[in-house]
């Protein structure tokens, strides 16, 4: 069994097409991107080295760190609204039993298997000041103004909205697969105490379910770094770049604004930032475990 | 006793009431789309939330159905994704196994190579493999989007599928040995069905990552050849720009396959997500 078990030949053989994968589509890109990174290069002509200029321009780009900003904000939003809501709702839906629950699971889940092309493009016509189904609400409401959503100062609240309720359903869920696995023995041994739902909420489901929040919120974080279709559509970062998100402005820097090498210095940033931000959460969270 | 009970009947009052909101909050835009994309354009422009279209306009499905290439982008998908979904699993399973199972000093280092794939972002690749797969000609073939689907789904398929044959008895593996079975039999034969739960897992986290995907099918495809589903949203609104019923009903269209899917498989989707998601 040894001698089969560690035959060399036969292990390349079986993860070969994994490391294959890996270095063409992961591996190579991103060691092309950190040449093309220190390059001055439209995308097309002739390319010329120009050391960390490019680093050094992103360093005072001011619509970088509004996109990282952005990010920030979308992560706020996810864990202090979406968050709450979706936990509260989970353990709601917990209780409930037979149809119902199964009804309220695939409402909430359905906006999530919908493509992001349709999602953005809906709610830019919920949006729209002529027919939108929001100033159509606001005029049953009496309030006769057209609101323009995308107006500067407003615009990313707009583009906050629409994300945080595309993902309510993703996050709900994994709380709710979270309250499913708790052992029904505690919620009846804290019926007998004499405990209320609000404080068999407090003191026996919020606890246990701590390793799964930990899960959901540092995987909201990463969601909100990494967000770039839902805007790349609805907004495209504008007006300004008030609503800018990293991914998209590498992309618009390179395709739109022909600035390839600039585009590329900004993904070898934002990878180093993905990859800090994902191992600092899951180090913050492994040590608070251990205390 | 009376008024805890009565208590109890407000607090579950309370609950339905929260539940309804959200889910009226979640499900009214597409109530509204639908609604939408049966009327007719000129019948918009209302102050109510909800038309009752005069004559129910199916011509603006037709049109979407058409004009939309709905068919083809349709096959597309289905292709690319159930492609991408059986090249993971292969892939995820053999990698797993020699991770996990078999004796070799590199294995752990192997191992965490390939799960920090999950850790990058996808969009930072963009660029490079662009330019990658232009130079050596990939760009409006089914391979520009078969390599990434498959690579950013490979390292939670690995991850999972570690965990899966990790709770697997060795017992089994050590009589098909002794029966005279190679490596390949036992990762195939007996193993791979064993793990049938797991590769529903895998497969249906793979379908939702990549069903929907269009920025990297934007970047690197040009032509309609392979061109997916999303597609059918994206190119309309130049096409039609001022139409906006028959934008309402590609839209509706587009979304449809995966909502349908979604709800009659609902059961396992959310099993299947919960598994991956938790475990992930």
């Amino acid at each position: 069994m040894k001698k089969l078990y560690s035959n060399k030949l036969v292990i390349l053989s079986l993860v070969l097409p994994g490391i294959l994968v890996f270095i063409f589509a992961i591996l190579a890109p991103i060691c092309l991107s950190v040449y093309y990174g220190c390059m001055d290069y439209s995308g097309m002509g002739k390319a010329t080295f120009n050391g960390i200029d490019n680093y050094k321009m992103l360093l005072r780009d001011a619509a970088f760190g509004r996109a990282l900003l952005n990010s920030l904000l979308l992560a706020v939003g996810f864990v202090f609204i979406q968050h709450p809501i979706a936990l509260i709702v989970a353990a709601v839906l917990d209780k409930l039993q037979g149809k119902a629950e199964g009804f309220f699971r695939c409402v909430y889940f359905i906006p999530n298997v919908i493509s992001v092309a349709v999602i953005a493009y809906l709610w830019k016509f919920i949006y729209n000041p002529d027919f939108g189904l929001i100033n159509n609400i606001l005029k049953s409401l009496g309030y006769q103004e057209k609101i323009n959503w995308f107006s500067p100062n407003i615009a990313i609240w707009s583009v906050l909205i629409v994300l945080i309720w595309h993902g309510f359903g993703w996050g709900m869920l994994i709380y709710y697969t979270g309250i499913k696995n708790i052992d029904p023995v505690l919620y009846e041994a804290s019926a007998i105490d004499g405990a209320n739902q609000a404080t068999t909420f407090l003191k026996i489901t919020l606890p246990l379910m701590k390793p799964v929040i930990q899960i959901n919120v540092t995987m909201a974080i990463i969601a909100a770094l990494k967000q770039m279709e839902t805007v790349y559509l609805l907004t495209n970062g504008g007006p300004g770049n008030s609503t800018q998100f990293a991914a998209n402005y590498l992309y618009q820097q390179a395709f739109k604004a022909f600035r390839y090498g600039y585009g590329n210095a900004i993904g070898i940033v934002f990878i180093i930032i993905c990859l800090v931000v994902t191992v600092g959460l899951n180090t913050i969270f492994v040590e608070k475990k251990e205390a | 006793m009376k008024t805890e009970k009565k208590q109890s009947k407000i607090g579950r009052a309370i609950l339905w009431i929260v539940l309804i909101i959200v889910a009226v909050i979640q499900i009214f835009p597409l109530v509204w789309l639908i609604d939408f994309s049966l009327a007719s354009s000129n019948e918009m422009f209302t102050s109510g939330l909800l038309i009752i279209p005069k004559k129910i306009q199916w011509g603006n499905y037709i049109k979407a159905f058409i004009d939309g290439h709905f068919l083809l982008y349709l096959k597309n998908s289905i292709l690319i994704n159930s492609l991408a979904v059986l090249l993971v699993v292969v892939i995820s399973i053999m990698a797993a196994f020699a991770c996990r199972r078999m004796e070799w000093k590199l294995s752990g280092f192997v191992k965490t190579l390939l799960l920090v794939g999950m850790m990058i972002p996808i969009h930072a690749t963009l660029l490079p493999n662009y330019k990658i797969y232009n130079t050596i000609g990939l760009t409006d073939t089914i391979w520009a989007l078969l390599i990434p689907y498959v690579a950013f789904s490979l390292p939670q398929a690995l991850f999972l599928m570690t965990g899966f044959i990790a709770a697997l008895p060795v017992e089994l593996e050590e009589a098909a040995v002794v029966d005279g079975c190679g490596i390949y039999r036992i990762v195939f034969l007996i193993i791979t069905p064993l793990l049938k739960p797991s590769i529903s897992t895998v497969a249906i986290m793979t379908f939702l990552n990549n069903w929907n995907e269009f920025m990297m099918a934007s970047t690197y495809l040009s032509s309609p050849k392979w061109k997916t589903l999303p597609f059918s949203v994206l190119e309309f609104t130049g096409q039609y720009s001022s139409n906006y019923a028959v934008q309402f009903a590609v839209m509706a269209l587009t979304a449809a396959p995966a909502v349908i899917v979604y709800i009659l498989l609902n059961k396992h989707i959310t099993k299947g997500v919960a598994m991956g998601a938790v475990k992930g």
